[in-house]
């Protein structure tokens, strides 16, 4: 089957290139597969992984357009020829491997821990089973990027808006019965840019490998915004 | 607007404008097809009640804030220099209040002649 891969190195290159390869395909095999079997025949080759199993979030790459993790991509859902870039928008430090800084600090700024005012008790903070269950669909973010990288709005902004990750995550603790911020959280959001330049794209909600929703999360911001502020 | 409401409000009234442009849109449609005025004596009485005359005042100005935010929106996602940002906003805000004022104009005329 045949790869065609995007190589970028900073020393020799003014700009990224596509590089062909021939991979042959087993029954099962994974993109990640193939970009370490690319990997075999081209040792300068770099890309980024771990976990294997779509837990770490570290592969996360641009394949035929759309942003997948390798490794939970099967090679035989993929029309030939593959082509492999990096996330859209980065900046490429080589190869496949991209500069994600931004989008880190992006999820510093939303304070992604839990806030308490009320002194802390000696044991856990007790949740009921429903408060429990509306952090589900929320916690299970990897951090992976496939989602804020593939929405047009970061892709202008990266460092005024916030993009689906990090708002995703600041959902998340709106939504925690524990947490004790929700003005300030609200307050951090307002203006032109950190929240309010989605557009309801939803780039996002078909980008990520987990089947998460970050457009519905900012949709409850929105809401929850309106809610206290009449 | 303040640096704080421009987030939350410009949504609101984006979402709350888009609202009464497709009502009284509908409306408008539902006139013209089922019970179209012939004539510009009969056009000019329908605009001279007063309440129509609010209605499409309303209509207007919901027009130009929607095209306001809109437009907004689109400068702020592209058009990265401040300076031409900042120019651009003022000739669409100035572009508006023209529409605007000329639209007003007309429906006071339509009450006088
Ligand atoms: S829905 Fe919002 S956050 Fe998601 S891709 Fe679109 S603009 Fe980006
Ligand atoms: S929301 Fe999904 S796509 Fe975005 S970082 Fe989390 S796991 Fe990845
Ligand atoms: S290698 Fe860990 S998510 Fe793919």
């Amino acid at each position: 089957m045949k790869f065609l891969v995007s190589r970028y190195n900073p020393d020799r290159d003014a700009k990224p290139h596509m590089q062909a390869f021939e991979v042959e395909v087993w029954r099962g095999m994974m993109l990640r597969d193939a970009l370490l079997e690319i990997k075999r025949q081209d040792e300068s080759f770099a890309f980024r992984h771990s976990c294997g199993e779509g837990v770490c979030g570290s592969d996360g790459v641009n394949v035929n357009g759309s942003n997948r993790l390798a490794c939970i991509t099967p090679v035989a859902d993929l029309k030939a020829p593959v082509e492999i870039r990096p996330f859209p928008g980065r900046p490429i430090i080589r190869d496949l491997v991209v500069d994600m800084s931004q989008f880190y600090a992006q999820y510093k700024a939303v304070e992604p821990w839990l806030v308490r005012e009320d002194p802390m008790p000696e044991q856990e903070i007790l949740q009921s089973p429903a408060e429990r269950d509306r952090l589900d669909g929320l916690y299970e973010c990897i951090l992976c990027g496939c989602c804020s990288t593939a929405c047009p709005s970061f892709w202008w902004n990266p460092d005024k808006f916030h993009g689906p990750q990090a708002l995703l995550t600041a959902w998340r603790f709106l939504a925690d019965s524990r947490d004790q911020a929700t003005e300030h959280r609200l307050d951090a959001l307002e203006g032109p840019y950190r929240l309010f330049r989605c557009h309801t794209i939803m780039s996002c909600v078909e980008a990520c490998p987990k089947g998460l929703n970050p457009t519905r999360a900012i949709g409850h911001i929105k809401q929850l915004m309106l809610e206290k502020a009449i | 607007m303040s640096r704080k409401a421009s987030g939350l409000k410009a949504w609101v009234l984006q979402r709350a404008t888009a609202l009464y442009i497709g009502l009284f849109t509908l409306a408008l449609l539902g006139v013209l097809l089922f019970d179209p005025p012939h004539g510009y004596a009969q056009w000019r009485d329908g605009f001279a009640d007063p309440l129509i005359g609010i209605a499409t005042l309303v209509y207007i100005v919901s027009i130009l804030l929607h095209a306001w935010v809109g437009v907004r929106d689109v400068l702020i996602d592209y058009v990265r220099p401040l300076g031409l940002r900042v120019t651009l906003l003022a000739l669409v805000v100035l572009g508006l209040v023209a529409c605007g004022l000329w639209a007003s104009q007309s429906l006071i005329l339509v009450r006088l002649v």
